[in-house]
């Protein structure tokens, strides 16, 4: 487990005619290993980006992150996933499962690419599918599960290689109360249990009610 | 299955109807393919086969020289043990020697310009099939020294039949004046005009009494078990016979003209593989391309999950080949069928039959299914599947992710 550090950090989109849309500025921020921290803000304060470039799925404008003594913001296109796939485990809103794989197919995916034997991944899959309740789900399709048994499996998808954080970028924000709080538990109860960080992005009370720490972004800054 | 290979194959599977009209494309195309190779191979053998079994045998040995200026002058001595010495060869089946000249033929109505063969029939029946050509009477026998065969376009010309009185008139090896007269004891219909309006055939022994050949032919025609073994055999006998005063040639040295035909034929043919291989390279592209377009959200994700540029083009890759080898084994399956199909029916195409007679060709043409081609056509099949999805794959792998996932 290691320390993420983001220092300085701006990102600034360009768009059209060279149209330059400032949305982070001077992000400065630290998250202990083991954190559960919400990143909280309006709609287009920014939240969504920052995730974004802490988890390396965008490079920033200026500044650095770091992982540990790891800065990752100079890595190539290959590294980075590299990286990704051994220390970053991330939950969409929109769930993201691979729409041609099972449920257990899914959440073997990254084991696959960590060269994982078959079988100890299989083993894995269905031990953690089962641990969030699904069981009987192991080969249906996408498709054939409702939204709240697919962000389950996106859940066990980025907890299986036991990544040292897990984004989750408004992982409730297509679910219903009930099953958000579920989901929610089970998040809190692998953080406690695995010491994994957690890492939202959520305007979500519930959310926000949950977790340990708020980092509030306004604009594309940190919020005092 | 590996993973990669599983979820391409899945994709594939995901829009059945595209997936289907390619596969189609792509079989279609390669049967075609193979069936016009067998098409034109079996063509190609009749033509050989016919060539080789009228005048101009699969191998001719002669005096050196004579292709280019053939003069009676120029023949060969001791034949007879020369045609032993040829016989030798196990590729050979029958041998035939001939006397060869050019002069004029004429009736009491015309004349006209003719080259004229003097052989032995019983011997020349064993290389050469023009005495199934004849259309009226009989071919020669040993012994009808007073007879002659024509064309039936020369009958026409000379409007002479059967038992009529012809008069060759040409110049001796010796120089002196050589005129004959003969009776017309049969009149050939090969479908090939130089035959059927420039050749005469007389018996080697009135030939070489015509033209004072002392028992010296100016040719000794050749025939093979295996047309195919013409060049090897002429090659084979050149050093055995280790003459400088010999030349021995295959027939597509003595007519260059009907390999030039072959080969016009071969690049027409690499002209349609080439435009085959356009309309599966466009097919499988655009499934391909239209698959990772509408998955770019998909890519985005597999690389956000760390999955590296180089397992991307793999996973599309896979798309590519498992199209292309589906639609290779559909279209091995009609091409192959196809082409044994009508190998043994023939094609019948008995309305071009003067067309197809010019050419050597009989009207029922026998596809003969060439197992080079068809291997070769296959893979070129599946190297072009493979080669058109590097965009697509390159394309993939060169998503942002971040983008990529917010596509819709």
């Amino acid at each position: 487990m290691s320390k993420i550090r983001v220092d300085n950090l701006s990102k600034v989109y360009v768009t059209g005619k060279n149209i330059e849309t400032p949305a982070l500025s001077g992000i400065t921020l630290e998250i202990e290993p083991r954190e559960f921290l919400a990143i909280a803000g309006t709609s287009g304060s920014g939240k969504t980006t920052l995730l974004n470039l802490i988890g390396s799925l965008d490079a920033p404008t200026a500044g650095t992150i770091h992982f540990g003594h790891t800065e990752v913001t100079g890595m190539s296109k290959n590294e980075l996933a590299e990286f990704r796939k051994d220390h970053i485990g991330f939950v969409f809103q929109a769930y993201n499962l691979i729409n041609t794989l099972t449920a257990l197919e899914n959440v073997e995916y990254i084991m696959l690419l960590q060269g994982v034997a078959p079988a100890e991944r299989r083993r894995r899959a269905a031990d953690l599918l089962t641990r969030v309740g699904l069981e009987k789900y192991l080969d249906h399709f996408p498709n054939q599960m409702s939204g709240g048994q697919q962000q389950r499996v996106a859940v066990a998808r980025a907890i299986v290689s036991e990544p040292s954080v897990i984004l989750a970028d408004e992982p409730t924000a297509n679910l219903d109360s009930k099953t958000s709080e579920q989901l929610l538990d089970l998040m809190l109860e692998l953080n406690r249990e695995k010491g994994t960080t957690f890492v939202f992005s959520t305007h979500d009370p519930m959310v926000i009610g949950k977790v340990a720490r708020v980092v509030n972004l306004k604009d594309g800054r940190i919020a005092p | 299955m590996n993973t990669f290979a599983k979820i391409a194959l899945r994709n594939i599977l995901r829009n059945k109807r595209r997936s289907l009209i390619t596969i189609s494309a792509v079989g279609i195309g390669l049967g075609a393919l193979i069936f016009i190779w067998s098409f034109v191979e079996g063509a190609h053998r009749q033509m050989i086969t016919n060539y080789t079994s009228y005048i101009t045998s699969p191998v001719q040995v002669q005096p050196a020289g004579y292709q280019t200026n053939p003069k009676l002058e120029r023949a060969l001595d001791n034949s007879a043990a020369l045609d032993a010495r040829i016989r030798q060869n196990p590729t050979v089946r029958a041998t035939s020697p001939r006397i060869r000249a050019e002069g004029l033929i004429a009736s009491s109505e015309a004349s006209v310009g003719t080259v004229i063969l003097g052989v032995h029939p019983s011997r020349e029946i064993l290389v050469s099939t023009l005495n199934k050509r004849i259309a009226k009477g009989t071919f020669l026998q040993d012994g009808d020294d007073q007879q002659i065969i024509i064309g039936k376009d020369m009958a026409t010309n000379l409007n002479v039949g059967l038992e009529d009185k012809v008069v060759f008139m040409s110049q001796a090896a010796d120089g002196s004046i050589a005129s004959g007269a003969y009776y017309v004891k049969g009149i050939v219909d090969s479908g090939v005009t130089e035959i059927d309006k420039g050749l005469a055939i007389i018996t080697f022994t009135a030939a070489d009494e015509l033209f004072v050949m002392d028992g010296r032919p100016s040719q000794i025609a050749v025939q093979l078990h295996a047309v195919e073994e013409s060049t090897q055999t002429a090659a084979g006998l050149r050093t055995a016979l280790n003459d400088p005063e010999l030349e021995v040639l295959a027939w597509n040295t003595v007519s260059p003209i009907l390999q030039q035909w072959l080969d016009y034929d071969n690049t027409f043919i690499w002209i349609i593989v080439v435009i085959v291989m356009i309309v599966v390279a466009i097919g499988i592209m655009n499934t391909v391309l239209m698959g990772v377009l509408e998955r770019t959200r998909e890519f985005g994700i597999l690389l956000a999950l760390g999955t590296k540029e180089g397992q991307i083009i793999a996973m599309v890759g896979w798309e590519s080949v498992f199209l292309g080898l589906i639609g290779t084994a559909a279209g091995l399956f009609l091409g192959l069928t196809s082409s044994l199909y009508f190998q043994e029916t023939g094609v019948d195409l008995t309305i071009f039959t003067d067309a197809l007679n010019a050419f050597y060709m009989e009207p029922v043409i026998r596809p003969c299914l060439n197992f080079k081609y068809t291997f070769l056509s296959g893979v070129m099949v599946l190297a072009t599947s493979v080669i058109v999805s590097i965009y697509p794959a390159w394309t993939a792998a060169k998503l942002v992710p971040v983008k990529a996932i917010r596509s819709i």
